[in-house]
């Protein structure tokens, strides 16, 4: 079973406290919804095996707080990340605000230049919408970033962030190849990002 | 793969929030947060000193910081199953759902730290130890446990 395994991929989850990193995780390894999520203690770790085009891809996926007092050292769980999702809570304007911060994070501890992120909108079945869909669409293309709207509670968008996250890091072969191989060989790797990579599945999408 | 109880604090994170807990502690004037950085650090440490000092450190701080016992209840577990304490992991893991009894990161936690103990085949000590645990954890939240130990 193991060893039809592609790659395994790390990615995180980040954003502001409350907007719904957990529930997206648990609706997409469980397909479940908790209205009482409990509070994210610093840093959660739940996997999950997707298919992709035919091919058997582990995630490892690290779900971060965003509370104030884990700040600190949840950027040391960057490391070695192949792609970030960014969420925030259409209905709270503040959380779409600090998504800029968050992005300057990732660029400041990841490890991997070329990580794919994705910025996901969540929240989208309540009434009481601040942020419009064309101001997500505006900074993910400003940013270059992939995009999606979705509701962790009615499963919206759940599925498709992740697969195309994945899909868009499996097209980068330079963010997973020599992983297996180990930490030295990919070390090597982030100094150079696949140039032909930087923008073509991200435009489509946005 | 790393998961909670194999990923490594990177060395020069641990050296950064020792140097910020130190410089606090010649003060005299250490606060929770600093306290609580550097142990989060050094419980995820590949050394296990690093952790035992850290263990240290966690449950000095659930003695005296009501604020944080959540936290500290969570790292105090993840620090014990690093260093192969299986039991104690799981009294802090019993404590915590006592009070919180859904929480499924603590459920998940607990689940790691079983599957750690089957591969190691010390699935039969944790059941025999579990029956003290109960006791344990009947008192109440781990304040008996941690004096317990001191
Ligand atoms: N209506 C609605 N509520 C949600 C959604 N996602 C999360 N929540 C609720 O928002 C709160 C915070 O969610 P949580 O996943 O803990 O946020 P986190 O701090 O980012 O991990 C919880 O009460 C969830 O039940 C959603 O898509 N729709
Ligand atoms: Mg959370």
């Amino acid at each position: 079973m193991e060893d039809d395994i592609l790659t395994t991929l790390k990615i995180l989850i980040i954003g502001e406290s409350g907007v719904g990193k957990s529930s997206l995780l648990l609706r997409f390894t469980d397909d479940n919804f908790d209205p009482e999520q409990t509070l994210t203690i610093g840093v959660d770790f739940k996997t999950k095996r997707l298919n992709i085009d035919g091919n058997n891809v582990k995630l490892a996926i690290w779900d971060t707080a965003g509370q104030e007092r884990f700040r600190t050292l949840t950027p040391s769980y960057y490391r070695d990340a192949q792609g970030a999702i960014l969420v925030y809570d259409v209905c709270n304007y503040a959380t779409f605000s600090k998504l800029e911060t968050w992005l300057n994070e990732l660029e400041t501890y990841s490890t991997k230049r070329n990580i794919v992120k994705m910025v996901v909108a969540n929240k989208i079945d309540m009434e009481n919408r601040e942020v419009s869909r064309d101001e997500g669409l505006h900074f993910a293309k400003k940013y270059k970033t992939l995009f999606i709207e979705a509701s962790a509670k009615t499963r919206d968008g759940v599925q498709s962030a992740f697969e195309e996250l994945v899909q868009q890091i499996i097209q980068t072969p330079d963010l997973w190849d020599s992983y297996s191989l180990g930490n030295n060989v990919s070390l090597g790797n982030k100094d150079h990002p696949a140039h032909t990579s930087q923008c073509s599945g991200y435009c489509n999408l946005v | 793969m790393d998961d909670v109880l194999t990923e490594t604090v990177p060395a020069e994170e641990l050296k950064k929030f020792e140097k910020a807990y130190h410089e606090q502690l010649y003060k005299q004037d250490v606060t929770p947060k600093a306290q609580f950085e550097y142990a989060w650090c050094l419980v995820r440490s590949k050394y296990p000193a690093d952790i035992k000092k850290g263990i240290f450190l966690l449950q000095e701080l659930f003695r005296t910081h009501e604020e944080g016992q959540r936290d500290y209840l969570y790292y105090l577990a993840i620090g014990n199953a690093r260093i192969k304490q299986y039991t104690e992991a799981l009294k802090y893991v019993r404590s915590f759902l006592n009070i919180e009894p859904g929480n499924s990161q603590v459920i998940a936690l607990e689940t790691t730290i079983k599957a750690k103990m089957d591969k190691e085949g010390l699935m039969g000590m944790a059941v025999a130890g579990g029956v003290v645990l109960a006791i344990g954890a009947a008192v109440g939240l781990g304040i008996s446990i941690l004096n317990k130990k001191s």
